[in-house]
């Protein structure tokens, strides 16, 4: 049953696709200009790209997305959990978050650059901050939103703090926190594409610029493509989080 | 001698305000032997569920005592089993894990094979051993009831506080936990406090039964059900002794409340 609807799934996938490429087949063939090639040359310049450079620019950029992630993880979860379970904390670090979340963060990009310079770390640094503010917000929300008496059986038995947060806290904020991932996963994306224009010969950022400047257009769209690829694969990734640890909602 | 007398649970003048000083129970002194089970009766609003979460360490501020066998109740090798209204299950741990978590932070060097075996054992006693692998959620109110307390009993404590734990439940369901925990409990004794706001389950389960008065400064009430508790647990009901006994109840409790 499940195995079926998941076929079904996948077929509307391939078929929403095949769509996309006709559509984009017809809007080659009325340009007829080399800014926009067709889908056969575009694969074409995927295949002969060659293993290599694509795993090497791939992986740098997958590098970066989840030293960011991980990062605004750890730090986003350490302030939120602060702030959903002690009320000093709270009132402290609320008027903080309210008043940076709004900043555009890519709007931070040239400041990072200046303190940080050009290199991974600002990088990394840039995916972490956009990341991080709705990770605090969401997690502290999370945690607020689990009832106090759901600690009650555990406390009564002498469990730590260590062993409350693992049991309880923990896997009651995953589902908030697997959701803001997903929403700010795309923004991380984009902001990636950003920093890796500048100051690095590797990343898909830098793929798909270097192209353009060869006017190699092709190798540009494929460059492209892979970009959405790997960033359809990080959606793929955090959907089977979000089926294998919430399993018990159904 | 002196030793028995300091057996069990003793409580000594307890008395629990709440933040902004409105007192929820005043000073209550009681006395429960060491593997005895009474029962807790008492209207809303009376503490019965403040003075469980005392005993089990839940609230953070009362005045006077509490011991078991001489000392305070909360150190750490005063294993205390919490049964609570609401099942107080996991959502995001299927019934297996929900009580090998327990055992594993009440008695951390057990070995792991040993304790998947005895959570096998305790869930064919309280008929859910097919259940789990399920996540409470999927399962009926009954049912999320039986694994509470097969996790109550599963880290086998010394003080087993169970606050009105079938209250939600339909009437057959009820009666068929009620004795199911009693088989339970025979086999296993631990010193049982279980609160109820059923006249017929106090009766049905407890050696005493505490009934609980609606003003706070009255004193509480202790009636003597050794006569009932001793019977087979299907003929109680049915008998002379636990009609008598209602009635005996029914009469405290329209004196006090």
């Amino acid at each position: 049953m499940v195995k079926k609807r998941r076929l079904h799934h996948l077929a509307r996938l391939l078929f929403v696709f095949f769509c996309m490429n006709v559509i984009w087949y017809i809007a080659f063939l009325l340009m007829n200009h080399p800014i926009l090639p067709s889908p056969w040359a575009v694969y074409n310049a995927m295949i002969h790209l060659g293993a290599q450079e694509i795993a090497l620019n791939v992986g740098y950029s997958l590098v970066r997305i989840f030293a960011g992630v991980v990062l605004a993880l750890l730090i986003g979860m350490l302030i939120g959990l602060l702030m959903g379970r002690s009320q000093a904390w709270n009132k402290l670090l609320d008027p903080v978050v309210y008043l940076t979340y709004p900043v555009p963060k890519i709007a931070l990009l040239p400041v990072v650059m200046l303190f940080f310079g050009l290199g991974e770390f600002s990088k990394i640094l840039m995916i972490m901050l956009i990341l991080l503010f709705q990770v605090i917000i969401s997690v502290r929300d999370g945690v607020k939103a689990i009832p106090e008496n759901t600690y009650d059986v555990l406390t009564s038995i002498g469990a730590s703090a260590a062993q409350k947060f693992w049991h309880v806290t923990m896997p009651g904020a995953l589902s908030v926190i697997l959701s803001t991932i997903r929403i700010s996963l795309g923004t991380a994306i984009s902001v990636l594409f950003f920093t890796e224009i500048y100051g690095t010969e590797h990343g898909m950022g830098f793929f798909i610029m270097d192209a353009w400047l060869r006017l190699d257009y092709a190798e540009m769209y494929a460059g492209i493509m892979l970009f959405s690829l790997v960033g359809f694969m990080l959606f793929m990734l955090v959907d089977y989080l979000d089926y294998k640890f919430m399993q018990w909602r159904n | 001698m002196s030793s028995l007398r300091n057996n069990g649970l003793h409580i000594k003048h307890l008395s629990i305000e709440y933040k902004g000083g409105s007192s929820v129970l005043g000073d209550v002194s009681l006395t429960l032997p060491e593997h005895a089970i009474y029962t807790v009766i008492g209207p809303s609003g009376s503490g019965k569920s403040s003075l469980m979460r005392a005993i089990a360490g839940l609230l953070p501020a009362y005045r006077g005592e509490i011991l078991f066998n001489g000392q305070s109740v909360h150190r750490k090798e005063t294993l205390i089993g919490l049964v609570p209204q609401n099942y107080g299950l996991l959502p995001w741990k299927t019934v297996q894990s929900n009580i090998q978590m327990a055992m594993k932070i009440a008695h951390p060097l057990q070995q792991q094979r040993e304790q998947e075996e005895q959570i096998r054992q305790w869930l064919t006693s309280l008929g859910i051993s097919e259940l789990k692998s399920r996540f409470p959620l999927s399962l009926s109110g009954g049912q999320q009831q039986r694994v509470a307390i097969a996790r109550a009993f599963a880290i086998l404590p010394t003080i087993l506080l169970l606050d009105e734990p079938f209250s939600a439940l339909d009437a057959m369901t009820r009666e068929a936990l009620q004795k199911i925990f009693l088989d339970n409990w025979l086999a296993h004794p631990a010193t049982t406090l279980f609160v109820t706001h059923d006249v017929d389950e106090a009766i049905s389960l407890g050696q005493k039964i505490i009934v609980m008065p609606s003003n706070q400064k009255d004193a509480l009430e202790i009636v003597d059900n050794h006569t009932v508790f001793q019977m087979k647990h299907q003929d109680k009901r049915d008998s002379n002794e636990f009609f008598e006994q209602t009635k005996r109840i029914r009469k405290v409790m329209q004196e006090k409340w």
